[in-house]
């Protein structure tokens, strides 16, 4: 019974949310909208067994003061002081000045921003490794990623007798060899997709279950 | 202090001093394959006019008036009108009224009182005077027409698509269940998860598993899911420890099931251990953050990234590839992949990440599925080529039939 309920759940949600692609009937659609509804407030429940986790996980390395116990206590602290900042401050927490604000505006986003930032520098390392001539694929990609990217500054386009026709070059790159790809990458992962959703809905696939 | 505001009609104002004929032929039809909430409104524009008001009414010809839609251009010549936002608690009247009212420099103007929060009485007082203006048509009737099923080319096509994977996937699961071998063609990436695994363990580290940062509903976290309790399973096996790192709590939820189920079917219950699947915070660079001091701090031997990513790919990737772990990763997100490509060491492309469940499983019945999607894919291949030929030579049939009309 533990698993054929889910199943059978599974088999009747997932076939009613298929159906709301092909009756656009209203009637339909607003029950869609509730199951949608009770999922959103299922996540929203989740949040509460996140929160739970993360005691969970940090608390007692804090408690045995094991190896960086120090961050834990950190993240565990502000976890909490934004948390009852929040709840202090209530529905006006993001508009009138409060610590919950100052907390957003002078600790997360400057953070957020700096994680982000770090993408340059990750980029540029990704890229000269990935950028090896070690064979005709790897030599292929640096000779297109080199033409697209002259093409793509100012100067490129002043370079003397190729200058005029590197965004031409550029654009056939991206236009038809990229967009070709992608577009294939898109119907196979979309068929992927309808694949596994199937096997989930008709109950072939199992795993996600959870133990018996 | 109440002051008094200009708004709207005014920005439609010109030097025109003599009053904006009607619009003529004013038409209003449910448009096809429809939710029942919309009409269809077209009519031919006036040519002195300064722009367009439509006004409804869900009580008779004669009013009262709601403002449906505009200003529009003065050229307009159709437009779209919802009769209800929120069909739960206000569902579509049966019959509505439509009138369309040619805007000049002798137009009434909206005066809002600024302190009321919807100046709803003096909305309805200047819908009022709009239709009683000289700009005004006579009122025409719509009837929304809900469909019951859309039949539309595209549509049937794509329940024939779904009913045709479905329906190969049954008969190749028969035909798997009868022994007729399944081949599935060797995937590197998927054949590393094991050796990743089994890296791990003669080096006594744990397994990172990481499945994308996007909710439950999505597939490929679903898709994870399903790889998630197969790579469990293996750990389990092998006796090591995975760590499952996840960005929303649901998925942490369900990822803790399915590492739990993995552990009791690999036969090691006792060897699960909760805290080992971690929700670490659903702010997108928090938890990349978070998931970087697990890659640096716990040393994982391997790290598996399968699910849906997006800018979090590369710095994940990277801080692994600093670390020195084996790194197989796997999206159908195509603005990642050239990241995951150039910082792990396996990249599952696209359809192969839906496609290791089956894989790893070796489960006839899952491996059919794979089958059935290819001769899918086949069909969709042969009507690229018939399309692209169709429209080399003038037809578009194929693209008609490939269109998808209607709400």
């Amino acid at each position: 019974m533990k698993r054929s309920l889910p199943l059978i759940i599974t088999f009747l949600i997932g076939m009613f949310m298929i159906g709301e692609f092909f009756i656009p009937h209203y009637r339909y659609r607003v029950w869609t909208a509730e199951f949608l509804e009770w999922g959103l407030i299922l996540a929203a429940a989740a949040f509460v067994l996140g929160f739970v986790n993360l005691i969970q996980v940090n608390a007692p390395k804090v408690a045995r003061r094991d190896a960086d116990w120090g961050y834990k206590l950190i993240m565990l602290v502000v976890m909490i002081v934004t948390m009852v900042a929040g709840f202090i401050a209530g529905e006006e927490r993001s508009r009138v000045d409060n610590l919950y604000k100052w907390v957003y505006d002078f600790v997360f986003v400057p953070l957020n921003a700096t994680m982000f930032a770090l993408l340059a520098f990750y980029i540029s390392s990704a890229a000269f490794r990935a950028f090896r001539a070690r064979n005709l694929e790897a030599a292929l990609l640096l000779g297109a990623a080199i033409l697209v990217m002259i093409a793509r500054v100012p100067a490129g386009e002043s370079l003397p007798v190729v200058g005029e026709y590197l965004p031409k070059v550029m654009n056939w790159i991206m236009d038809v060899p990229n967009i070709a790809a992608r577009r294939a990458i898109f119907i196979g992962a979309a068929l992927g997709a309808v694949a596994t959703g199937l096997r989930v809905i008709l109950g072939l696939e199992r795993s996600h279950l959870g133990a018996d | 202090m109440t002051a008094r505001l200009l708004i709207a009609a005014l920005l439609l104002i010109s030097s025109a001093a003599r009053a904006a004929a009607p619009a003529t032929g004013l038409e209003v039809s449910a448009p096809p394959y429809n939710d029942g909430l919309n009409l269809d409104l077209s009519w031919t524009p006036p040519a002195d006019t300064t722009g367009l008001m439509v006004l409804r009414s869900d009580q008779g010809p004669d009013g009262p008036w709601t403002v449906a839609a505009g200003p529009l251009p003065a050229g307009a010549s159709s437009t779209t009108d919802k009769v209800t936002t929120d069909p739960r608690g206000s569902p579509p009247k049966a019959l509505y009224w439509y009138r369309l009212v040619s805007l000049d420099s002798d137009s009434p103007l909206l005066i809002l009182d600024e302190e009321a929060e919807d100046d709803a009485p003096a909305k309805a007082a200047w819908a009022a005077q709009l239709a009683a203006s000289q700009g005004a048509t006579a009122s025409v009737e719509g009837r929304p027409q809900a469909a019951l099923f859309n039949t539309s080319l595209g549509h049937m096509l794509l329940l024939g698509l779904i009913l045709g994977v479905g329906g190969l996937m049954l008969w190749f699961t028969d035909q798997a269940r009868k022994g007729a071998p399944m081949f599935i063609r060797r995937i590197p990436g998927i054949d590393a998860i094991e050796e990743g695994i089994g890296r791990a363990t003669e080096m006594g580290k744990p397994v990172l598993y990481v499945p994308g940062i996007d909710e439950l509903q999505d597939i490929q976290t679903i898709a994870s899911m399903l790889i998630l309790g197969q790579v469990s399973k293996t750990v389990a096996e092998y006796q090591t420890d995975i760590i499952v790192s996840c960005c929303i709590p649901m998925v942490r939820e369900v990822a803790d099931e399915v590492v739990k189920a993995g552990y009791y079917q690999a036969g090691y219950p006792d060897a699960y251990d909760p805290r080992n699947t971690r929700f670490l915070s659903s702010e997108q660079f928090a938890f990349t953050a978070g998931t970087n001091g697990i890659i640096l701090r716990e040393k994982p031997a391997t790290n598996i990234y399968l699910g849906r990513f997006f800018a979090e790919a590369l710095i994940l990737a990277e801080t692994g590839y600093v670390n020195r772990s084996i790194q197989i990763a796997g999206t159908a997100e195509a603005t990642q992949l050239p990241f995951f490509v150039a910082a792990c060491d396996y990249t599952l492309i696209g359809e192969e990440l839906f496609a290791v469940s089956a894989y790893l499983s070796r489960d006839p019945r899952l491996v059919s599925s794979l089958k059935a999607s290819d001769y899918v894919k086949v069909f969709l291949v042969v009507s690229l080529v018939v399309g692209t030929v169709a429209m080399s030579l003038g037809s578009d049939i194929v693209v008609r039939l490939f269109t998808i009309t209607g709400g």
